[in-house]
């Protein structure tokens, strides 16, 4: 069976800069969520643009469908894309937008009415959907993103960052929404710089870094080899001495660093860490006031990784 | 709010559907035809129209009845007859021009530029959209527009000339033969410049400013040439000049403005250069996410 996406050594030059190294992955074909997961800067725009056939790779092969994406109709009509941000001129009513995207889809009279309808409904936008773009919330902004992406029946859905912006509930609504949409056979690719959104979604990971492919797996194997990344907790205390004998006890410390009220600890493996840290504060082992993570970021983690596959 | 999955109509095959050009030209003219701005030039437009028809039938009846002999003599010295007046159909002394000019900048400086501004070319090459088709259906709303203002200005003029006095009425029967193809060399002018202008700028308002900065520039500077090396060959550069030489060449004035050669390499440059600017401004690998 064709993969839905399948790249070869694929790479993209901005003239002298390179947005993607050579990179090889591959969506297996049917339904699904696979989460593209990079710090600002990745490279997962970039990606995502040679996927929708914006751009042509400028090495290697890119293949959706079993075919070049790049200005072929046949791969495109078969793609709904979400970009990032609000792609609506001002004084302009949803649905009218909506319908020249349908329009520009091939859907016509009736069947470009029934596809409103059920898209505009699919996001929870019936009533909402005739307003001015400028009376929208952003959530509602984007929910209009994804009603056009949906219009046309794509078999391969893009994303890219859809939960900026959106609140915890309208958060939650489009996960359960992507969620139908790969069990009803999509593929879905979502692109966040937040892996706790992603992992929420989908078990599959591509993690870029500075226009490469780091990783590829699930959850489980991208957290096992995030675990190895040393976290640094700055714990304030009563007595700082008191922090470091607790802490020296312990496997997971890396590194120790004394401050005036009280340490900063290295660790490996916070996930199993901070349970005890939990027990020994609870307990009273630990005189806790404070606890910071100073660099539990994607970006240090990104760091890390970019480090040890160097 | 409830979220439930869709049940969408299957997914269209290639060959439906109306081709991308179209829907992109409509829905711009929808857009046009909500802005005030359209109201504002459409309102000045058929007052102009009257009073060219206005015009046209106190000619007739200076013509025709005796009684305004004396007015006649007068209006004949004041207004010529033949390929100078058919030439004005168009123009109007310049005034039409200019305001289609004006009204060109104002909805077509926007015609591209809106699109950078928000970002819209990526998504709409996102779906089954050539930037040809794109190109094209900019370009057409963009000559589309002054043609179908020009249109009557030529028709119903020259179809009352026919209906109040036949062949002998003030405007040939054969003018449409001139007129229209001026028209459309007019607009396809105006269309060119409008559409590389817009593909230049950032938002509408700075596409308002390149289509105006383009024809008064150019006209500056065609004039600046003209004077320092006595040759009326150099306003050719400028698409306002072209735009009045037209109909005065293919109305066969006497004394047209601007020569054919120069005028037909100033057409051309033109045109060939703000289709090429505005072709590879909308390539795909401009459209940024």
């Amino acid at each position: 069976m064709t993969a839905t996406v399948s790249l070869e050594r694929a790479s993209l030059r901005y003239g002298d800069i390179l947005g993607l190294s050579p990179t090889t992955f591959e969506l297996p074909a049917g339904g699904g969520i696979t989460g593209l997961l990079g710090p600002n800067g990745a490279g997962k725009s970039t990606l995502i643009q040679l996927l929708s056939g914006l751009l042509p790779p400028s090495g290697g092969d890119v293949k959706v469908f079993g075919e070049a994406p790049f200005r072929n109709p046949a791969v495109l009509a078969r793609i709904g894309l979400v970009p990032e941000g609000d792609r609506f001129p001002v004084g302009l009513r949803g649905h009218a937008w909506l319908r020249m995207m349908g329009e520009l889809s091939g859907l016509t009279g009736a069947r470009l009415d029934q596809a409103m309808a059920s898209a505009l409904a699919a996001v929870g936008m019936e009533v909402n959907g005739k307003k001015l773009f400028s009376e929208m919330s952003k959530g509602m902004r984007q929910r209009m993103r994804l009603s056009q992406a949906l219009l046309h029946d794509p078999d391969l859905l893009i994303l890219d960052e859809p939960f900026n912006g959106m609140d915890p509930e309208s958060r939650l609504q489009l996960m359960d929404l992507l969620r139908q949409q790969a069990a009803s056979g999509r593929r879905i690719l979502v692109s966040s710089h937040i892996l706790g959104e992603v992992a929420q979604l989908t078990d599959r990971i591509l993690l870029l870094f500075r226009g490469r492919l780091l990783a590829e797996g699930s959850v489980a194997e991208i957290r096992e080899l995030l675990d190895r990344h040393p976290v640094e907790l700055r714990i304030g205390a009563e007595s700082a001495q008191a922090v470091a004998r607790w802490a020296v006890e312990h496997d997971e410390l890396v590194a120790l660093r004394m401050e005036e009220a009280g340490a900063v600890l290295a660790v490996r493996n916070p996930r199993s860490f901070l349970p005890k840290l939990q027990a020994a504060v609870l307990s009273g082992e630990l005189p806790l006031r404070s606890l910071d993570p100073i660099d539990l970021n994607l970006d240090a983690v990104f760091q890390f990784l970019t480090k040890d596959h160097a | 709010m409830p979220i439930y999955a869709p049940s969408l109509p299957p997914r269209p095959a290639l060959d439906e559907g109306l081709p991308p050009a179209l829907v992109i030209a409509r829905f711009d003219i929808r857009r046009v035809l909500k802005q005030r701005v359209g109201r504002f030039f459409g309102f000045m437009f058929v007052g102009s129209l009257l009073v060219q028809l206005a015009t046209l039938y106190i000619r007739h009846l200076l013509k025709t009845q005796a009684a305004f002999g004396g007015v006649r003599d007068f209006a004949n010295q004041v207004f010529t007859q033949g390929p100078e007046f058919h030439a004005g159909i168009l123009t109007m002394g310049g005034w039409l021009t200019t305001l289609l000019w004006f009204q060109v900048a104002l909805v077509g400086g926007g015609l591209v530029a809106r699109d950078s501004l928000y970002r819209i070319r990526p998504l709409m090459y996102a779906h089954p959209v050539r930037p040809l088709d794109y190109l094209l259906g900019k370009g057409l709303f963009a000559a589309g527009l002054p043609f179908v203002i020009l249109l009557p200005f030529v028709v119903l003029p020259w179809g009352m000339s026919m209906l109040i006095a036949g062949n002998n009425g003030p405007i040939s029967p054969w003018a449409p033969l001139y007129l229209l193809p001026s028209a459309l060399i007019i607009s396809l002018l105006m269309g060119a410049v409008t559409l590389g202008a817009s593909s230049l700028a950032s938002s509408p308002r700075a596409g308002f400013g390149w289509v105006l900065g383009i024809s008064l520039g150019t006209s500056a500077l065609g004039g600046l040439l003209m004077g320092l090396l006595h040759e009326s060959a150099w306003m050719a550069i400028s698409p306002q000049a072209l735009v009045r030489a037209w109909p005065a060449l293919l109305c066969r004035v006497s004394e047209p403005p601007l020569d054919w050669i120069p005028t037909l390499i100033g057409t051309a440059f033109h045109l060939v250069l703000w289709t090429y600017l505005a072709a590879r401004r909308t390539r795909p690998s401009e459209a940024v996410l």
